[in-house]
């Protein structure tokens, strides 16, 4: 199969997940039930930034729908395969909208979900100085603890910002790498569909810092591109959904680097099999220079340990 | 056919100047090409035979009765078919004697010690051709590489060394119908001695002369040039260059220089650069010596030094017409015997400098290689000393742009080193390439070539085909007058991007290419042949699995139908824009439009709208990703 035809039929199972998900979600709440984030002026920000339309209630929630799938059209180019991976962004958010519906709240520690906007106006600055030179989004399953936990502390002792979905929050968990926003690692969740809760912090820092209008989309991507130093990493086996999402991230501008065979695309989509070349690799790709004055000290030592608390049983 | 009201379509034509033609009376190809209509049927055709003196025969296909064999008994499918054949021959002949030139400038290069540019291109193809490079000077090594490639004319047995660049499933096909070329000449020979009156009359075995012949140009005689050329004058690199008539200057010492074999350009562009001679040029009330190209030799010498190209083979007329070119410099191939006359009502010098090609009319200052620079200082002060004869009867036009070009495959392959990651990937491959491709990002390339001819609206069908080829994420590389048509509409300018579709689009901001690449001269399209053998190789398929074509929108020459033939014979998909002498046979047609397909996995189709041809192109593209699962 065409690594389109991979995307396109990633984001229809993206698709029809989110038609099911929303009837569900309707059947059970009502039409007229409440939609929204937490802690946020953007609505839903990839729909908002997107057409500049709020939404508010699972009707209206229920009208994204064809938006969707009028951004998936099958035919084999760039373009189409790049609207098909923002196709599956758009599904992403609905579908972690209706986990949100009513005062839900359907995350739980370790995992955040939501980022409030708060928390991306206080990241707004360091990201700005440079202080956070890049952000990190992990998606999946190291081949094992030890690996996840060095690709992350690698990220980490340079000060980027560093997201988990998936597995690799356990593996996390499993090797003691403390974790939380002020530590900057933040495991967003376990679906797939939660890498969104990333997507949308590069959105609103679109709409918040770079003043870029709701509906302009053409302008949104070539702010992310420029401005927000993102990349992801995509761990262990990829299914049609998540390269569907990679392609998504693409759209944005942030380079995917994975371990696993798929078709590379220049610059874009890179496969590395060498974990201990990870994050050089993805640092690389998405242009992420990080000048470092190493400290021989046996403990890690970065920006990113400052909001760290020292409990009395460590 | 052609009309008046057509001329202004051409977009080759600058209109001031075409006005200022008319006005000067000067006749021009496009004036010639009227007059000619209607042209005759029987030679559009390919069914006229003047092979012996009991012709000339023709076919007669309209009506029953005519004439359905020559006298000889040859039927209307051996008569086009050695046509044809003596066509290719004759196109592999030019190029092939330009490879013989360039060869020997190398071995005399040598023997007086001259610099020899790209040294370790020249160990390379030492290596390459088993030539001992330990231990050996330049010059040393220069000889015997210029040995061996003057033996590939005349070799008595064997095949041509460049054979081995061709994929192993290319070199089994080429075996398995016994065309593997042997020795450049005698290919070329063989197609002559076949065609003669009383020997070979089957078309196929006539065609498959042909290819054999062809096959020593694309493999032999035009890599020769090209490779010993980067040689000796160095492998062209990405820069800028401006292009269209509007290089002329009105306050210099213009020359053009035109025709194909870049030694005399290079001396040339040596000569223009003297002090002495600047010097006499102000001395004579000029600013300075502007040297400018035209056709190939022009290619050659904007892919290496950046002197401006002046224009393609339907704009040799209308330089003269501008009324300020002291010297027009020419050697061989595609220069009209027209321009003595053109030449005759301005002040212009046409001065021939090849004893293959001289011109009544013109001045001959015959240009010798052993003593290169001393004769093109010679042709320059000629140029210098012309200047005071200029009239007031000048027109410099306005049109002039700026492109990005010398996309050699060295160059290619250091920009796709550029978008490789230094921690996951080699750099010196063309995996980026290849990986654009296979992943969809890119659909394929295409390679658009050749001339200008008055059957087609001239440049328009370069540029329409490649805007619609590149519209849908369709790399385009090109050379010849087909590199000229696009510069001068834009194409390899920054701006063009614009005209991509998004893959494409991405792929050229990332390499910070232009869309359509400019590979040099028609020798050059050995570069083309070259990149595909690289690309096949790294992806262990044949060139006839890859999702590329080729077109030659505006063909004209024999030199074109060599090419075609070749490029067929390599497994390419190639598209004329302008139907051959063969439709008398439709035998030998069904042949090479459909036939050769089963055999080489190449075939010629034939499309004179280039719109349609670019969508032919990219459903043949589709058909191949398909068979390559990608």
């Amino acid at each position: 199969m065409s690594l389109f035809d991979i995307i396109f039929t990633g984001s229809e199972q993206a698709l029809a997940a989110c038609k099911s998900i929303v009837e569900k979600t309707v059947a059970e709440r009502g039409e007229n039930a409440k939609v929204a984030f937490p802690g946020t002026a953007y609505s839903l920000p990839t729909i908002y930034a997107a057409t500049g339309k709020k939404i508010n209630t699972l009707a209206e929630l229920k009208n994204v729908i064809p938006m969707i799938e009028s951004l998936i059209v099958k035919e084999q180019n760039l373009e189409k395969a790049l609207n098909a991976g923002l196709a599956t962004a758009v599904a992403a958010e609905v579908i972690e909208a209706c986990k949100y519906v009513g005062e839900n709240t359907p995350y739980a520690e370790p995992c955040i979900g939501f980022i409030p906007d708060t928390v991306i106006r206080s990241l707004g600055v360091p990201l700005v100085t440079g202080d956070i030179p890049g952000v990190a989004v992990i998606i999946g399953e190291a081949p094992s603890d030890e690996e996840a936990a060095k690709i992350i502390k690698s990220y980490q002792t340079k000060g980027l910002l560093v997201f988990l979905v998936g597995k690799i929050i356990d593996q996390a968990i499993n090797t003691k790498i403390k974790m939380g926003l002020e530590l900057r690692i933040i495991p967003l969740g376990y679906d797939v569909t939660s890498v969104i809760h990333v997507v949308t912090v590069a959105i609103r820092a679109a709409l918040i810092f770079g003043n870029v209008q709701p509906g302009n989309l053409a302008e949104l991507l070539k702010y992310t591109k420029e401005r927000v130093p993102a990349f992801v990493n995509a761990l262990g086996p990829l299914s049609e959904l998540v390269v569907s999402a990679g392609a998504g991230a693409i759209a944005l501008g942030f380079p995917v680097i994975t371990d696993q065979d798929v078709q590379e695309v220049p610059e874009n989509l890179i496969v590395q099999k060498d974990h201990d070349k990870i994050a050089a690799t993805s640092l690389e790709a998405r242009g992420i220079k990080i000048k470092i004055t190493e400290i021989p000290i046996p403990v890690g030592f970065a920006a990113a340990f400052e909001g760290e608390r020292v409990r009395k049983e460590d | 056919m052609q009309d008046e009201l057509s001329y202004v379509k051409d977009e080759t034509a600058i209109p001031s100047l075409l006005k200022k033609a008319k006005d000067d009376k000067i006749e021009t190809v496009w004036d010639r090409a009227l007059a000619m209509q209607p042209q005759c049927g029987f030679g559009e055709m390919g069914v006229c035979c003047t092979n012996c003196s009991m012709g000339p025969c023709r076919i007669v296909k309209i009506s029953p009765d005519g004439p359905k064999k020559g006298i000889c008994g040859a039927t209307e499918d051996t008569i086009a078919s050695r046509n044809f054949a003596r066509s290719v021959a004759a196109g592999s002949a030019a190029h092939s004697d330009h490879g013989r030139d360039i060869a020997e400038a190398l071995h005399y290069a040598a023997e007086q010690k001259r610099p020899i540019k790209d040294e370790k291109k020249l160990r390379a193809l030492a290596e390459e051709w088993g030539i001992q490079t330990e231990g050996r000077s330049v010059e040393d090594l220069a000889s015997k590489v210029a040995e061996k490639a003057l033996n590939e004319f005349g070799k008595p047995f064997g095949h041509l060394q460049f054979v081995e660049r061709a994929p192993q499933k290319r070199k089994e096909i080429w075996e398995s119908m016994d065309v593997t070329p042997r020795a450049i000449d005698r290919d070329i020979v063989e197609v002559l001695h076949s065609t003669h009156m009383g020997c070979d009359a089957d078309y196929r075995n006539i065609i498959t002369a042909a290819v054999r012949a062809a096959l020593s140009d694309g493999w032999g005689g035009s890599m020769i040039g090209t490779e010993l050329s980067d040689i000796l004058f160095g492998t062209p690199v990405p820069h800028e260059v401006e292009a269209n008539l509007g290089v002329l200057k009105k306050d210099c010492v213009n020359i053009v220089v035109h025709g194909h074999e870049p030694t005399l350009s290079e001396a040339l562009v040596l000569a223009v650069n003297d002090p002495d001679l600047i010097e006499a040029a102000k001395q004579e009330g000029a600013q300075g010596i502007n040297l400018v190209g035209m056709c190939c030799t022009g290619n050659e010498v904007a892919m290496r030094h950046g002197i401006p190209m002046a224009g393609n083979f339907f704009q040799q007329e209308l330089a003269v017409v501008t009324g300020v070119v002291e010297a027009m410099v020419v050697d061989v191939q595609c220069i009209m015997p027209s321009l003595p006359q053109v030449a005759k009502c301005y002040h212009t010098k046409l001065i021939t400098t090849s004893r293959k090609a001289k011109i009544p009319g013109a001045v001959h200052m015959e240009f010798d290689e052993k003593n290169s620079v001393e004769c093109a200082r010679k042709i320059v002060l000629e140029a210098v000393m012309n200047f005071k004869n200029r009239t007031d009867n000048v027109l410099v036009p306005e049109e002039k742009v700026t492109g990005r070009i010398g996309y050699s495959v060295e160059s290619i392959i250091r920009a796709l080193d550029g978008i490789t990651n230094t921690f996951a990937h080699q750099s010196g491959t063309v995996k980026p390439l290849v990986d654009a491709v296979k992943s969809g990002v890119l659909r394929g390339v295409a390679a658009i070539v050749g001339c200008n001819n008055h059957r087609v609206p001239a440049d328009q069908s370069h540029v329409l085909l490649a805007k619609e080829l590149i519209k849908n994420d369709v790399l385009v590389v090109t050379t010849g007058c087909g590199a000229h048509a696009c510069i001068k509409a834009g194409l390899m300018s920054e701006d063009a991007v614009k005209l991509c579709g998004k893959g494409l689009a991405t792929c050229c901001e990332l390499l910070k290419v232009p869309p359509v690449l400019h590979m040099g001269s028609c020798v050059d399209i050995s570069r083309i042949l070259q990149l595909l053998a690289i690309i096949s190789k790294y992806m262990n398929v044949d060139i006839k699995d890859l999702p590329v074509a080729a077109a030659a929108p505006e063909w004209m020459s024999e030199k074109a139908l060599s090419i075609g033939t070749y490029a067929v014979a390599s497994g390419i998909y190639v598209v004329l824009g302008v139907t051959p002498q063969i439709t008398g046979s439709e035998n030998l047609t069904k042949y090479l439009t459909s036939d050769m397909e089963n055999i080489y996995g190449g075939r010629f189709e034939i499309e004179s709208d280039p719109i349609k041809a670019a969508h032919k192109i990219l459903d043949h593209i589709e058909v191949k990703r398909k068979q390559l699962d990608i």
